[in-house]
């Protein structure tokens, strides 16, 4: 890889407790991704890839071991501490887009800026340069229903990268979207990717969407059982 | 911060539940304004019916004027103390009142008891503000009495050329209509000091005398000569301890008023937790997302704490809107030491605004809290998974 580390686990173990029952859903991990690097997890329903995914979005803590995102140990920051870090270094993409039906598309894009020191007019035009990005112009005043699946994504993708976040996190990004839209959204985020130099972690159960990444890692019963680096992974449609 | 404008969208997009959550808090507020106001209206109308110069003089031990009757020999050396006030005209502002409780006639046949007041010319001049505002004052001697507006509206043969009977002996023709500032005069019948005395053959004595001091200086001596001296033995009570110590009635209803309050306070609580569970509720991965992107825990506190408080001050505001028409309306309770009639205008006042917005801070904010804690709690990730 070659690149500096921006993310490493060392030894990350999860565990529910579920009644008297302990159940491990990540063991003994160790992983290390690069700075720009695009990452994506694959496995069975269960192997702990969104779990992994929560981990390092800081969302959740690991049972044992350490989670380093951008020099920074998550299991030492409070939880205020990890919730105001989460606002600075993440951006979240998940599977069903989770916008705010009430707010606008550019409202909706907008909420994160909110947690900023940033003015109103600051914050437009981030709003405005983010919805240029995911391809959005002129459906700032759209409400979520108003659009389709593929352009509810790209708020939620607009909405991630607005903040300029060192890190985004995909959750099935393109579970619910047709070939077409996915192959659209899986090109933006390759765009994010190499012109914005995001670093991405995305989980996914396509094969043609991980073929996107530049690395896939294979997790089974908590543990990494592949870890492929595509060098000459699927191009941009674009 | 979560902006506002996340709650208001959702109040309108859940608009029939808004509704109903604000028709209850509404109603709840009215009520307490309707109940509060009637307080209010009493207690205004005793304040202002207190001057702070004026003394009340009454038999020792007295504590209502229809009861405090004294000897009117007694009474015309009151009279001539120094130190009461003149007005314009050099004539002491004081007066010897005499009252009967007679039985009237409601506009729809029923009885109660009525004030008839035996007035001096200076009577009026102690009252607040007081006009003739229809018909003329009455004239000494001729069996001629002034009713209020109320009094005129609520008793048989109380409007203008009317004729109030009383009984056998009892009698007066209406001449004129007057107001006093909405002072507990309005209550009453006044008839002339003279009149009621034949009428009633209570000659030889007064039910009290009505005086103001000339100032601070000479109602203290006036007080020390009247309950001092041997040839009075009287008592002289200052106007406002007199009206608060009637004021029992008002104790009674606001003691009334506050236990319902409280109580529908209490269930309309439970009316704005439940809409605002079911916000919680429908609302799970929102909560979620918004603490993903990093609104901390007192974000989402302060966000549905407000909703609820947003939601409660519509329905408040709305009940206050809709007490507001009842300003114009008077009515009918008695008073406790006499059994009299006692006309109050409800009166939208400070006490009943006050209990309308603590009614209504304490519907947002208690009715809020365990929605809003609920929200608090959620875990990110479990928020994030609810569909």
């Amino acid at each position: 890889m070659g690149a500096a580390s921006s993310i490493e686990l060392r030894s990350v173990s999860k565990e529910y407790h579920r009644d008297a029952f302990t159940i491990p859903v990540l063991v003994d991990l160790d992983l290390s991704v690069a700075e720009g690097e695009f990452l994506a997890l694959m496995g069975p329903s269960g192997s702990g890839k969104t779990t992994l995914l929560n981990l390092i979005a800081g969302l959740d803590r690991a049972t044992h071991g350490e989670v380093i995102v951008h020099d920074q140990d998550l299991g030492l920051l409070s939880e205020a501490q990890i919730t105001r870090w989460r606002a600075d270094n993440v951006g979240f993409i998940f599977q069903t887009y989770n916008l705010i039906p009430v707010l606008t598309a550019a409202e909706n894009v907008e909420l994160p800026l909110l947690l900023t020191s940033l003015s109103r007019k600051r914050r437009r035009q981030n709003v405005a340069t983010a919805l240029r990005i995911v391809g959005l112009e002129g459906r700032e005043h759209h409400y979520p229903r108003q659009l389709s699946g593929g352009q509810e994504q790209r708020v939620a993708i607009a909405r991630a990268i607005v903040t300029d976040p060192y890190l985004l996190v995909a959750d099935e990004p393109t579970g619910d979207l047709d070939r077409t839209t996915a192959g659209e959204i899986l090109d933006l985020l390759q765009l994010l990717n190499r012109e914005f130099e995001k670093t991405i972690v995305m989980v996914t159960h396509d094969p043609l969407a991980a073929l996107r990444a530049s690395r896939t890692l294979h997790l089974d019963k908590g543990r990494l059982v592949n870890d492929v680096i595509q060098e000459a992974r699927v191009p941009a449609a674009s | 911060m979560i902006p506002l404008k996340y709650n208001l969208r959702n109040l309108r997009v859940r608009w029939k539940t808004t509704a109903m959550t604000m028709l209850g808090t509404g109603l709840v507020v009215w009520s307490a304004c309707l109940l509060f106001g009637l307080v209010d209206g009493l207690e205004h109308s005793l304040k202002i019916s207190g001057e702070p110069l004026d003394l009340i003089v009454m038999r020792p031990g007295s504590t209502n004027e229809t009861t405090g009757g004294f000897e009117s020999s007694k009474a015309d050396q009151l009279l001539t103390l120094p130190g009461i006030a003149r007005d314009e005209a050099g004539h002491p502002m004081a007066a010897e009142e005499i009252l009967n409780i007679p039985i009237a006639v409601r506009g729809d046949g029923s009885r109660t008891n009525v004030i008839v007041r035996g007035v001096q010319p200076a009577s009026r001049r102690l009252r607040p503000d007081f006009r003739i505002i229809e018909g003329r004052d009455l004239e000494p001697g001729k069996g001629e009495c002034i009713v209020s507006p109320a009094t005129s509206r609520r008793f048989r043969g109380a409007q203008i050329g009317g004729r109030l009977d009383f009984g056998d002996r009892e009698a007066y023709r209406v001449v004129g209509v007057f107001t006093a500032g909405g002072s507990s005069a309005e209550s009453e019948i006044w008839a002339d000091f003279q009149d009621v005395v034949r009428n009633t053959g209570r000659s030889g004595s007064v039910s009290c005398v009505q005086l103001r001091a000339a100032d601070r200086a000479a109602y203290d001596k006036l007080r020390e000569a009247i309950e001092g001296e041997a040839r009075f033995k009287l008592a002289a009570i200052p106007e406002p301890v007199y009206f608060q110590n009637q004021s029992r009635s008002g104790v009674f209803l606001k003691g009334a008023g506050t236990l319902i309050a409280v109580l529908l306070t209490i269930g309309a609580m439970f009316a704005a937790a439940n809409t605002m569970f079911a916000a919680v509720s429908t609302r799970t991965r929102e909560i979620g997302t918004m603490r993903a992107l990093g609104f901390s825990r007192r974000d989402i506190l302060i966000c549905f704490l407000g909703e609820s408080l947003i939601l409660c001050a519509l329905g408040g505001a709305a009940g206050v809107l809709a007490a507001i028409p009842l300003n114009a309306w008077t009515y009918e309770t008695s008073d406790f030491n006499s059994f009299a009639s006692v006309m109050v205008a409800f009166w939208l006042g400070p006490t009943a605004l006050s209990v309308a917005i603590g009614m209504t801070l304490a519907m947002g904010l208690f009715g809020g809290m365990m929605p809003a804690l609920r929200a608090v709690r959620l875990e990110v990730i479990a928020a994030l998974r609810e569909r």
